[in-house]
């Protein structure tokens, strides 16, 4: 027989480290002679896309085009060192740092542009400058960049922001433990073969708050991929240790969840802004997995009326526990 | 001065290195070759715990093609390493605590001929009982796996380590004292104490009780690129390497104080990087090719297979969660107590860390004004869990969530509105006692499923309870 059922997850996720631990993002920001900009910073995008916001950040806040952005990263002898990325931290502390650096250059770029216009009232977009009252008043960036050069302007700025708190009580672990949280809550539907124990999850809706969304196409990505990693923590995925020796090393044993396993997923971004992330930021990278699993769970208990407190939910177990209520039933 | 709309923040503006993936041109660490390039491995422990009697290394070295073999006599600097802690050898010394420790690593002119060396090398173990889960290890008889003054540890690491991992500008040494304990109890390396309200006036309230044990499950990363990296030594004199990462100053850190060189003299450089999850946070291939390639002087490739990786890389912690949480007849949670136990296997990795994480983690997204919790970090002789996505969060979750649907069937509430009534808000309290004085988000991701199920009328065919 098969049985329906659905469970809700909800998540809080103290953003970077807490705890007065260091937790610094950095940024080098160089405008060249010729209006194009070279970003450095020590940070790590390690797929998930750190790089692609960070510019997409500067841009903005330089108002310039991104593509005219080169961004080098992790690299001990040329970047400064941003801190570990981990945490979900990256966006809200290295968008900071990149904030700093970018609007230092600014209020040189804004200064020298006023002496050449003769005018006060400038507006930056894409790439060029104009006066607002009079907007036949304009340069190129490219030509504001090479005057600056020219009269010695230094060019080159660095941001730093510092994300430690203070710590907490050491004896009752009370204070504020965290800059920021990040919030979310998940739904799960699933349908169970009572027979195998087969768990089907139909539908993932996750709903994240994450402050202020620089890249939906990457938030969306980020919990689409977190809602894949938390249904084979949920179900399938199980490193096997006898003896204290991995058992199962290849991935014809160790399950993890194949593109014919993945539901169907929405995902809802809400964005209530945090008031120190840039733009409002919160993180999540690792909000996006948090609730998954929880939600899995409780559907299959809605379904079943069986309570699943040791993980995985595999066929094994949950095939144990069928039977198991149906002995004592 | 004006400032334009925002052009970019807010769209999803293509990612910067998509052309390079889409078309194969992004340079991952195992792509990187030059010229008179040897190939480095490792020799694994063949057991999980016991005491080195003898390593010999003869037949390796006689082989054709292998360029050097070392073992934990031929480091030149500190031999310890850890982030939190530094409790690993980089190579075993005495004794092995895990089967991933490196017993010896080698250096060849084929993958090929580095595979067979390692195998060739002979060693002689007198067999220790092993702990395998946190039972074993927590047990009164329970041989005790880490030195007893883990403060020896320390000294003979240097000065290049923060204190414990820690540090930061409020950081106090002193008042942590009791929470890192200096002096081993057993297994147990962390304790931390979550104290908040009154526990036994939280519980006098509660007119609902559910207690129940939550045993979560250890997973892997499984990041499509395994741990790899490329060293060698540039036209200054220095060492460089490309590795697959999240932190490379910390890596170099690490490696400079086994090679026993400055910091400025080794620069870690991140090759593209496929994947990481939490699992390159700890190092896996950079010291030995470190290592090696101060010895042989020539570049040093060293590459995980995908069983290496799934065997000795950094896992996600077992955990064992016991709680017992406390409600009124009019659906407020009351009290919440817990006792969480993580496995953080042979070393403390940043493990233990992720284990506190659970820990104060433990009451979720809620309002909960009396609590209770003790965290324990236990040593194994289990392969090191570390950092992994969500850092003991998904566990603390698994467990609270549980909870609260039990305590929803108990109440007779709909599990959803459950977590209305209770959801952290403006002037409530986080379990560390974080008062929040910014709009709470929670609220809001809960009204959004709420709205999304009432509109869709297979979802709300669920909950006829759902208003």
């Amino acid at each position: 027989m098969k049985k329906r059922g659905i469970g809700v997850g909800s998540m809080y996720y103290g953003l970077g480290y807490g705890f007065s631990r260091p937790d610094i993002g950095s940024a080098t920001i160089e405008i060249c002679e010729d209006g194009s900009v070279i970003v450095r910073s020590g940070q790590v995008d390690f797929g998930q896309g750190s790089d692609t916001i960070l510019c997409q950040i500067v841009a903005d806040e330089l108002d310039i085009k991104y593509e005219t952005i080169q961004i080098i990263t992790a690299d001990t002898a040329m970047t400064p060192d941003s801190g570990p990325t981990s945490a979900s931290r990256i966006t809200y502390v290295c968008g900071n740092a990149m904030i700093k650096a970018a609007q230092a250059l600014r209020k040189k770029l804004e200064h020298i542009a006023e002496d050449i216009l003769g005018e006060k009232d400038l507006v930056f977009v894409d790439g060029d400058i104009h006066s607002e009252a009079h907007p036949d008043k304009k340069m190129s960036f490219a030509n504001l960049a090479k005057a600056c050069h020219l009269q010695g302007i230094q060019m080159v700025e660095t941001g730093w922001f510092d994300n430690s708190t203070p710590d907490v009580d050491p004896d009752t672990s009370q204070g504020d433990a965290y800059s920021a949280y990040c919030w979310a809550s998940q739904l799960a539907e699933v349908e169970v073969d009572t027979e195998t124990g087969k768990v089907e999850v139909l539908r993932v809706i996750a709903v994240h708050d994450v402050g202020k969304a620089i890249n939906p196409s990457l938030v969306e990505a980020q919990i689409e991929g977190g809602v894949v990693m938390g249904l084979g923590y949920a179900l399938t995925e199980e490193i096997i240790e006898e003896g204290c020796i991995v058992k199962n090393t290849s991935f014809e044993e160790y399950m993890i969840s194949t593109s014919l396993d993945v539901p169907r997923i929405e995902s809802h971004i809400i964005e209530i802004p945090s008031s120190e992330g840039p733009y409002g930021v919160k993180g999540v990278g690792e909000p996006a997995l948090i609730p998954t699993a929880p939600a899995i769970l409780n559907a299959i208990c809605d379904a079943l009326d069986v309570r699943i407190t040791e993980l995985p939910a595999n066929l094994e177990n949950l095939h144990r526990l069928i039977r198991e209520k149906e002995k004592s039933s | 001065m004006n400032k334009a709309k925002l052009n970019y923040v807010g769209c999803s503006t293509p990612k910067v290195d998509a052309v390079d993936k889409v078309l194969g041109r992004a340079v991952y660490a195992e792509d990187i070759r030059f010229q008179d390039m040897l190939y480095g491995r490792v020799r694994w422990a063949d057991i999980p715990h016991g005491i080195i009697e003898e390593i010999d290394v003869s037949a390796a070295k006689a082989m054709a093609g292998v360029f050097c073999v070392l073992t934990a006599k031929d480091v030149p600097g500190n031999n310890r390493f850890g982030i939190a802690f530094p409790d690993q050898w980089a190579l075993a010394e005495e004794k092995v605590l895990s089967i991933g420790d490196a017993v010896a690593i080698v250096a060849a002119e084929t993958d090929e001929i580095a595979k067979e060396a390692v195998k060739a090398i002979r060693v002689n173990y007198c067999e220790l009982p092993v702990l395998s889960n946190l039972h074993e290890a927590l047990a009164n008889d329970a041989p005790q796996l880490h030195a007893s003054k883990i403060s020896s540890y320390k000294k003979k690491s240097g000065d290049h380590y923060y204190p414990l991992g820690d540090g930061g500008p409020q950081y106090d040494k002193k008042k942590r004292k009791a929470e890192f304990l200096h002096n081993l109890k057993g297994n147990v390396f962390l304790h931390t104490k979550v104290r908040k309200g009154d526990i036994e006036q939280g519980f006098e309230q509660a007119d609902v009780i559910v207690e129940n044990t939550y045993k979560t499950h250890v997973v892997d990363h499984v990041y499509l690129e395994t741990e790899s990296g490329v060293g060698k030594i540039d036209e200054h004199g220095n060492l460089v390497i490309w590795n697959s990462c999240q932190y490379p100053f910390r890596d170099r850190r690490q490696i400079a104080s086994v090679l026993g060189i400055s910091q400025n003299k080794v620069r870690v450089i991140r090759a593209t990087t496929g994947g990481a999850f939490g699992g390159k946070e700890d190092v896996n291939v950079e010291i030995h090719i470190g290592l090696l390639v101060h010895a042989t002087r020539r570049p040093v490739r060293m590459v995980w297979d995908r069983e290496e990786s799934m065997s000795y890389s950094t896992k996600r912690h077992a955990f064992e969660i016991w709680t017992r949480w406390g409600a009124t007849s009019e659906g407020k949670l009351c009290a919440m107590e817990g006792k969480v136990y993580g496995d953080t296997g042979a070393y403390a990795g940043l493990g233990i860390f992720t284990i506190k994480k659970c820990g104060i983690h433990l009451a979720g997204p809620y309002y909960i004004p009396h609590i209770k919790v003790d965290v324990c970090s236990v040593y194994t002789n289990n392969i090191i869990a570390s950092a992994m996505r969500g850092f003991g969060v998904p566990q603390a979750a698994i467990a609270h969530e549980g909870q609260m649907d039990e305590l929803a069937r108990r109440l007779d509430i709909n599990p959803l509105t459950f977590r209305l009534m209770n959801a952290l808000d403006v002037g409530l309290s986080t379990e560390t006692g974080h008062v929040m004085t910014q709009e709470v988000g929670i609220k809001a991701t809960l009204e959004k499923l709420k709205a999304v199920v009432l509109k869709d009328p297979s979802l709300a065919s669920y909950w006829d309870d759902l208003k």
